[in-house]
């Protein structure tokens, strides 16, 4: 009923994913210096969420760390992030962008066209008002992130052509 | 975990508001951070005009079963899935053989439940029940399950008297790639499936799957192995392709082969196979239409008792259009020819054996928006025609109340019936004169009035439901004695009446992300009893075999990202008629994830007990005994 029987924005359900993300992949240990860095939940670009994904992670922990959600304009901004939403106003060019990240060990998400196929992480897909899930996973293990199961199976995997 | 009806409803109502509300969007991230990934990605999001929701669902006692929740429960096939929904009562009566009913009434030939495999009717004219084994869906293509109980047959028709149930595959976009699971135990010595998803062109996906499975036998009363161990395969494909924007086609189907052991003459041998179309095209923002046909073909060979080969060909269309502001209409049309050849034997005879019938049938609703987002209303009504008893009308009116955004209130008042099948009306035993049981020229339909109230509550992290009911019955099925005194022969006819009442409640607590727990009870008692003139004195021991309470506790725990223990633990109360003792069991799951494209389980079924028996008279009663099985899932 759940599934079938409600309503709901895209980018409530978007903001949600982007939090269930953090619990479906580890982070090598060195970008979390101590029990108490916050998860870092980071937008580039024109932020389609509004108060959405703040009210969403707001007194949320994961295995005692509290979420934060930071808003950058520009890849020199990004410092401490763990998951980074990537806009459809910068995800035109996210090659650039992702070079700018350099591998960094930060889960990259975008709704922009191809965004796996070019290098990004995840992407979602909205497909018969239904929202999918296509993952680089070549991307996320070049970055050293470790990516559950649970997420596995319900993705669809995608490559970089020729890869 | 079981999608709860309250959670949906309760999230639903925090969501109504729509698009653009800033309304509570607080509470709404709440109830959207209890769904798993799997639910939330089958989520209809508002971008796109339609509506998402049909009330007939909406106000009733709905349960949704997900392919998480099977994984989880360690299920190993569709019968055992359908224990995660406690508004059913399921229970093995053998290696093979499975009683499941909702709302009473269960028996082995159980009639009063209709069950849909993607659309098709999984349905034997026999005796208007399901042989569950030879419904083998592989469960890692099962999208969900929808468990309705109470009546559907406004909307599904002829046989959901006391329920629906209906499995839906995934879609093949959602299989893609190569999957290969198997493996094995104390009482499954061997099972695998593989499958393969890819693509057509930029539009069309395709899935193909292969499944083999074999079983070991259940235990006589004295410990010993029953002669009914049994092995089964089952392959099939689905293409789906978005033919268009605005249309989009299916195609599916299946084909099994199985041999089932029994004591003599031989074994019993099944096969059967379908194939599908589906077709739906959007019309317009505001209507869409659906069709689809299908074919349907199953054999049985029970060497001594009776062989029988059927096949089913179903056409049906369905529209939907809103209509001003208020109104939603959906309409239908469908037509269903069946031909049965039954091999009599000198145990039992259909008279006659040959049949061909047909179905035509009809269904309008409207959902009428009374006070909208508050009160909904939906009138309808299935027009029915059959070869048996001719038109048959049952109409249903049902209302969904929003109280607030965390709780719905919902009332339905449904007509339906239980219209004839070969055994009430052709069945002979034995196959020849005299006989010492005949069927019923003059049966006709079984009749129920029900009256059903729903409560749904949704506060944080917690969801509750609570369905009651009342039913009343006319005219079901009885044997009558043809020479009174004499106890033979009998005849059967529709001499009793009987009523139902009870309450299915379920809970489900997101204690943390990592832990979910869900609790379900429902309470039952049916009363069957002999009309004026009636010889049958059995009051209903035969046509109702239902435990008067369940209870269900369920735990989901991630250890890990990589570590997950699932345990669940029914208690199930005596079947008085014929004296099956109440009994409790436990299911525990222990997954491991080595790497990313490997999956390893270990599960244990029926722990608490060496064995137990969950159905049927003491003198042919088999116990099913404890079991555990490894599971290994490979990707590629």
């Amino acid at each position: 009923m759940a599934a079938q029987g409600v309503r709901a924005s895209e980018y409530q359900v978007k903001a949600v994913f982007l939090f269930n993300f953090a619990q479906f992949v580890d982070w090598p240990a060195d970008v979390f210096p101590d029990s108490a860095t916050p998860l870092v939940i980071g937008i580039l670009g024109n932020d389609p969420f509004g108060e959405v994904l703040d009210l969403t992670v707001r007194d949320e922990r994961l295995r005692g760390r509290p979420f934060q959600v930071q808003r950058y304009r520009s890849v020199d901004e990004i410092k401490n992030c763990h998951i980074l939403f990537i806009s459809r106003s910068e995800g035109a060019r996210p090659e650039v962008i992702l070079a700018g990240l350099k591998q960094r060990a930060i889960l990259t998400v975008s709704d922009a066209d191809r965004f796996a196929e070019r290098g990004g992480m995840i992407r979602f897909v909205t497909d018969r008002s239904r929202i999918r899930l296509q993952l680089n996973l070549e991307a996320a293990q070049a970055a050293h992130l470790t990516i559950s199961s649970k997420l596995l199976r319900v993705a669809e995997i995608v490559r970089r052509p020729g890869s | 975990m079981i999608k709860w009806t309250a959670l949906g409803l309760g999230l639903g109502l925090a969501l109504v508001a729509g698009p653009g509300s800033a309304q509570q969007p607080d509470s709404a991230a709440q109830a959207l951070k209890q769904l798993s990934i799997e639910q939330l990605m089958n989520l209809e999001v508002m971008s796109v005009s339609k509506r998402p929701e049909r009330l007939a669902q909406a106000a009733s006692a709905i349960q949704v079963i997900t392919y998480d929740d099977i994984r989880q429960s360690g299920a190993s096939s569709l019968p055992e899935a359908l224990r995660l929904a406690n508004n059913l009562q399921v229970a093995q009566v053998d290696a093979r053989q499975w009683a499941i009913s909702a709302r009473g009434f269960n028996s082995t030939t159980a009639n009063k439940l209709l069950v849909l495999i993607d659309g098709r009717t999984v349905y034997t004219p026999l005796f208007s029940g399901v042989f569950w084994d030879v419904q083998q869906v592989p469960l890692a293509i099962i999208d969900r399950i929808e468990v309705i109980s109470g009546p559907g047959a406004a909307l599904w028709g002829a046989n959901a008297v006391n329920g629906v149930i209906n499995v839906i595959t995934k879609d093949a976009k959602d299989t893609p790639g190569l999957v290969v699971s198997g493996g094995g135990g104390t009482h499954l010595p061997g099972f695998g499936t593989a499958r393969y998803g890819g693509a057509l062109g930029s539009s069309a996906r395709y899935r193909i799957y292969g499944s083999r499975f074999a079983r070991d036998p259940s235990a006589l009363p004295n410990g010993q192995d029953a002669p009914d161990a049994w092995h089964l395969g089952q392959g099939g494909f689905r293409l789906d392709w978005d033919a268009s924007t605005l249309s989009r086609v299916s195609l599916q189907g299946d084909l099994y082969d199985g041999r089932i052991d029994q004591l003599s003459p031989g074994d019993i041998a099944v096969s059967g196979g379908n194939a599908m179309a589906k077709w739906s095209r959007t019309i317009s923002e505001t209507s869409n239409l659906t069709a689809q046909v299908y074919y349907d073909r199953t054999h049985r060979t029970i060497p001594g008792t009776f062989g029988e080969d059927l096949d089913i060909y179903d056409v049906e269309l369905q529209h939907q259009t809103r209509l001003g502001a208020r109104h939603d209409l959906v309409w239908g049309l469908g037509y269903r020819l069946i031909n049965d050849h039954v091999a009599n034997t000198p145990a039992l005879a259909f008279l006659p054996a040959h049949i061909s019938r047909d179905w035509l049938t009809g269904f309008v609703q409207d959902e009428i928006a009374l006070v909208p987002d508050r009160v909904h209303v939906a009138l309808g009504t299935k027009i029915e025609h059959n070869d048996y008893t001719g038109f048959e009308i049952q109409p249903s009116g049902r209302v969904n109340w929003t109280v607030s955004p965390s709780a719905t209130f919902w009332a339905a008042v449904s007509r339906a019936v239980r219209t004839p099948s070969r055994i009430d009306r052709e069945l002979y035993a034995p196959g020849q004169p005299p006989y010492f049981l005949a069927g019923g020229p003059g049966f006709h339909s079984e009749d129920e009035l029900a009256y059903e109230l729903g409560y749904r509550h949704h506060q944080g992290s917690l969801a509750l439901s609570v369905a009651t009911f009342y039913s009343r019955y006319h005219g079901l099925r009885s044997l009558e004695q043809v020479n009174p005194p004499a106890a033979t022969p009998v005849v059967i006819a529709n001499g009793q009446d009987g009523e139902s009442y009870g309450a299915e409640l379920t809970a489900n607590y997101v204690v943390t992300t990592r832990w979910r727990v869900r609790a379900g009870y429902s309470e039952l008692r049916v009363h069957i009893w002999p009309n004026p003139g009636s010889t049958d004195t059995s009051r209903g021991a035969t046509e109702s075999q239902a435990p008067d309470r369940q209870l269900f506790l369920h735990s989901s725990i991630d250890v890990s990202a990589h570590l997950g223990f699932d345990a669940g633990l029914r208690a199930i109360g005596e079947i008085a008629r014929p004296g099956v003792p109440a009994y409790a069991e436990l299911n525990a799951r222990l997954t491991w994830q080595p790497t990313a494209k490997v999956d390893l389980s270990i599960v244990g079924q029926n722990l608490l007990h060496r064995r137990h028996a969950e159905f049927g008279a003491s003198a042919t009663r088999r116990d099913i005994e404890r079991g555990v099985y490894g599971l290994v899932e490979w990707r590629f």
